[in-house]
């Protein structure tokens, strides 16, 4: 694995695309290992592709561009700019709270993160918000998703590690509140130090925010409709985002008239570009993944954990920087498979409690997505928006540690993780 | 030579959009039935289908429009020859990786043929490999063309019209 | 002395008791080959899909994995009788699977004709039953019913024998489609719902017994054969030791985690009519075209 390592630090320092760069790094491993059949790239690649859980990508990165030719989303930015245009940062404001409403809507950080930065990216940049500011916090609004419930990877993480999921839900509303928070105000700052200036002068008369509310309701109903499709049992949350995509033509074309077989095909057309890239990339981290599990890197890294420190504390964090470091290779998704069964009974083991522990490994592997070398919700969102990853580097640092603070904090206040399953379920 | 490229081009993204749409019908289409008590198994199964098909049809797309992200952290300080010998290298580890993906696809997809697509005796898994090999040859020829390009603005390769001249 | 290595993939969780058994398999047979024949074991699909790693094996690779008779099915189609309603009813007459001559044929064309070695088949994963919300006593009563079910035909076709409406749906989506009620039940074994919390989600469990679920440890031929005799040998015989003491392990957990069920809210419907559904489950041989082939290797086992 060190060779392969290597070989992908190289390419990808020779400027060759990510997705490739991955690929071909990780088919050496098969080169090293002439007893495994030729075909196991390829055959890894196409797996991933059936792979129900991912769905959602493509879905909502489809949702995301007919909204914006279905009049939701200028109807959205409306609201938004009355309702936030007298706060510093406004816009970007508002994309961090429509990631914790679609939070409940979408399980993949890598579909919203998509979805938001087709909805808002050209609008931040086109007010004034520099580039890689825009894309980093449309990217790591997206950590909110899998931590709002419901979210595929406490599904799988409870179901592998026989873990209450009923729990693991409840588990996570604090977090993401403080989430949400420690994001916003890592916004609150940078806009206040670069004097980003509210759009607006004044607050929104009640009149103008009547308007902006009736004028937005289709747009304001997306995810609650969505949140009903689920609830009521029509759509599994792999599914739901078909039904988004049926949600916004639906809305364009009979409700708000303004989506002609024209803007159709330009969504489509515009889909076809965002689906490729990034499809292409999770579809053969695959090859990358298989070396790591043959290796059994993460038991190695366990077993040394367990060395080094007895303390829970002390192994929550280790176990932390390694699924973030790890997740900079490996979807969020491919790593609660593989991580849960090796981690979790490490943690029991040291006395720690499974619910806080999920959350904090969850949050652990998401963030993996919103950083370099390789994160596929950054690649996402910069591929969309054409974001050098230099600048979005730059731009998403204060992001990166509100959430790393975050996680610290959870880590060491296991209380509020587990206040409110607690209170549920006693 | 051009129009039966741009009539692929073309194609290619029809056939993409068509299956990425393909989905969302069949998908939404499961759940409602569903809903109504009349579960349509085979909704679920196509629409994995069609998402290898869209997925790697796409990736061309991308591909060909640049839309796959690299880091340029030491490209961009390079001196402009050194980088451009880079972008050359990219194309021939890309390409070779590429012939690799559909030969071996192709042998797949081939060896393969018994297994059956989600437990369906008659449909064979080889329909869903064989996207692969498709996407991996229009990756391949993306990958030409642009070294083509990319030898054209350098001046080292003449165009058959200039030789024609 | 040349060695060698197996990497063996399941699906299962690492606290399944079949993990433990693999686990223990490979001990066994390191310890009797002095450490010439080494297994690792992956679980929770870490090694990739099953249908993936069954290609891999045909291909001729040092990796193994633990099937059922459904997917095996895919390539000899007789075989998957074994996994159909009330073929077998108990482990007794599961073991007498291995003697059955017809069983032998059809192993022997896997080998021969898709490169797939069945090392041994005394892994019995216990009764799956009907996982629902409300009691189901007859056939009837599953009417209407959406039950979550394994996408294989014989499974499909089983469950509409029995009177259910199969859903096939994405493992990861069982939990949330119940909650939901996107499906109204699966059938499953009792340790299931312990495993995946599924007691949260419904009320009841109805012991059906309709299929006893049979593994397969599959291993590509090719390689099989290019072991020593002594390790082939060495390596069927700890499969079929660990298979039996894992089976009446899991008979154990069964019981356990019925209790478990209870205790946590669920009520078990004991007194179900096995009758009418063995009755009623007659039609998916029908309907697959498997009449005689069950009858064969049932009248060869003396069922
Ligand atoms: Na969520
Ligand atoms: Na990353």
């Amino acid at each position: 694995m060190l060779i392969v390592a290597i070989a992908f630090i190289v390419l990808l320092l020779m400027g060759m695309p990510v997705a490739f760069a991955i690929a071909i790094s990780g088919t050496l491993f098969f080169i090293q290992h002439p007893e495994l059949p030729f075909t196991i790239p390829v055959q890894v690649t196409v797996s991933q592709t059936q792979n129900f859980a991912l769905l959602a990508v493509p879905l909502f990165i489809m949702a995301g561009n007919l909204m914006n030719r279905s009049g939701i989303t200028e109807r959205l930015l409306e609201l938004a700019s009355v309702l936030t245009g007298r706060l510093t940062g406004g816009l970007a404001q508002v994309s961090i709270a429509l990631s914790a409403l679609m939070g409940g809507v979408s399980g993949s950080a890598i579909a919203d993160a998509a979805m938001q930065s087709r909805i808002l990216g050209d609008e931040m940049v086109k007010r004034g918000f520099p580039l890689g500011f825009a894309a980093s916090v449309l990217s790591y609004g997206a950590v909110l998703t899998p931590i709002i419930p419901p979210g595929i990877g406490m599904i799988l993480y409870g179901t592998i590690g026989q873990v209450s999921i009923g729990r693991l839900f409840a588990a996570g509303f604090v977090p993401a509140f403080l989430l949400w928070l420690s994001l916003s105000v890592a916004v609150w700052l940078t806009a206040k130090r670069r004097g980003y200036m509210p759009e607006r002068e004044q607050w929104p008369t009640g009149r103008e925010a009547i308007r902006a509310f009736t004028g937005g309701i289709w747009a304001i109903l997306f995810p609650v409709f969505l949140l009903l499709g689920l609830r009521m049992g029509v759509f599994t949350p792999s599914e739901i985002g078909a039904f988004a995509v049926v949600y916004a033509i639906f809305i364009g074309v009979l409700i708000y008239r303004k989506m002609k077989v024209r803007g159709f095909l330009e969504a489509m057309e515009g889909s076809l570009g965002d689906v490729g890239s990034v499809m292409f990339l999770i579809a053969l981290s695959a090859i990358f993944s298989y070396g790591i599990v043959l290796d059994r890197v993460p038991e190695v890294v366990s077993g040394w954990i367990l060395g080094v420190t007895g303390n829970l504390q002390g192994a929550m964090i280790l176990v932390a920087l390694f699924v973030l470091v790890i997740g900079f290779f490996i979807d969020a998704t491919v790593l609660i498979i593989m991580l849960t069964p090796i981690f979790l009974p490490l943690i029991r083991q040291l006395g720690g409690d499974p619910v806080h522990f999920g959350i904090v490994f969850i949050l652990a592997a998401t963030i993996g997505n919103f950083t370099p070398p390789v994160g596929a919700a950054m690649y996402a969102v910069c591929s969309i928006m054409k974001c050098p990853i230099g600048a979005y580097t730059r731009e998403s640092v204060p992001l990166f540690a509100a959430v790393a603070l975050v996680t610290l904090f959870l880590i060491f206040v296991p209380g509020a993780v587990l206040l409110l399953p607690n209170l549920i379920f006693g | 030579m051009g129009t039966i490229y741009a009539l692929l081009k073309r194609l290619e993204a029809v056939l993409a959009g068509t299956f990425l749409l393909l989905m969302v019908v069949l998908i939404f289409t499961g759940g409602v039935a569903r809903m109504l008590g009349h579960p349509l198994n085979w909704t679920i199964d196509l629409s994995t289908a069609s998402f290898a098909w869209g997925a790697f049809l796409c990736a061309d797309v991308a591909w060909r429009n640049n839309a796959l992200m690299s880091i340029d952290v030491l490209t961009a300080r390079l001196p402009a020859r050194a980088a451009r010998a880079l972008t050359y290298a990219n194309y021939l580890i890309i390409a070779g990786f590429l012939v690799y993906v559909i030969y071996a696809g192709t042998w797949l997809s081939w060896t393969s043929r018994a297994r059956a697509f989600q437990g369906i005796p008659s449909v064979s898994y080889s329909w869903v490999t064989a996207s692969i090999v498709v996407g991996g040859l229009l990756l391949l020829l993306t990958t030409l063309i642009k070294v083509h390009a990319a030898l054209k603005e350098d001046g080292l390769f003449r165009s058959s019209s200039t030789v024609a001249r | 002395q040349e060695t060698y290595t197996l990497r063996f993939n399941h699906v299962l969780g690492p606290n399944e008791p079949f993990h433990q058994g693999f686990l223990d398999w490979a001990e066994r047979v390191e310890q009797r080959t002095d450490g010439g024949l080494t297994i690792e074991v992956f679980h929770s699909a870490q090694l990739g899909v099953e249908e993936d790693i069954i290609e891999q094996i045909r291909q001729g690779a040092n990796i193994g994995q633990n099937t059922d008779a459904a997917r095996l099915g895919n390539y000899v189609p007789g075989i998957a009788v074994v996994n159909g309603p009330y073929f077998v009813e108990s482990l007794e007459e599961a073991y007498q699977l291995a003697d059955s001559p017809t069983m032998q044929e059809w192993q022997q064309e896997l080998a021969d004709e898709h490169g797939l070695k069945v090392v041994c088949f005394d892994w019995v994963q216990g009764f799956r039953n009907f996982f629902t919300n409300k009691p189901i006593r007859t056939p009837e009563d599953l009417a209407g019913q959406r039950i979550r079910t394994p996408p294989a035909p014989i499974w499909q076709e089983s469950i509409r024998a029995l009177g259910a409406e199969p859903v096939a749906l994405n493992f990861t989506d069982i939990y949330p489609g119940l909650q939901q009620q996107a499906v109204d039940g699966a059938e499953l074994v009792y340790p299931n719902i312990t495993a995946a919390n599924l007691y949260e989600v419904l009320s009841h469990g109805s012991e059906t017994k309709h299929i006893l679920l049979v593994n397969f440890q599959v291993v590509s031929s090719q390689w099989f054969n290019g072991l020593p005799e002594d390790y082939q040998t060495a390596l069927v015989e700890e499969c079929r030791t660990a298979g039996q003491e894992t089976s009446a392990t899991i008979e154990e957990a069964v019981a356990e985690a019925k209790a478990e069920v209870m205790e946590q809210g669920m009520t078990v419907v004991e007194d179900v009519d096995l009758e009418a559904f063995r009755e009623a489950g007659e039609k998916a041989y029908e309907e697959l075209g498997l009449v005689e082939a069950k009858n064969k290797v049932q009248e060869e086992i003396g069922k």
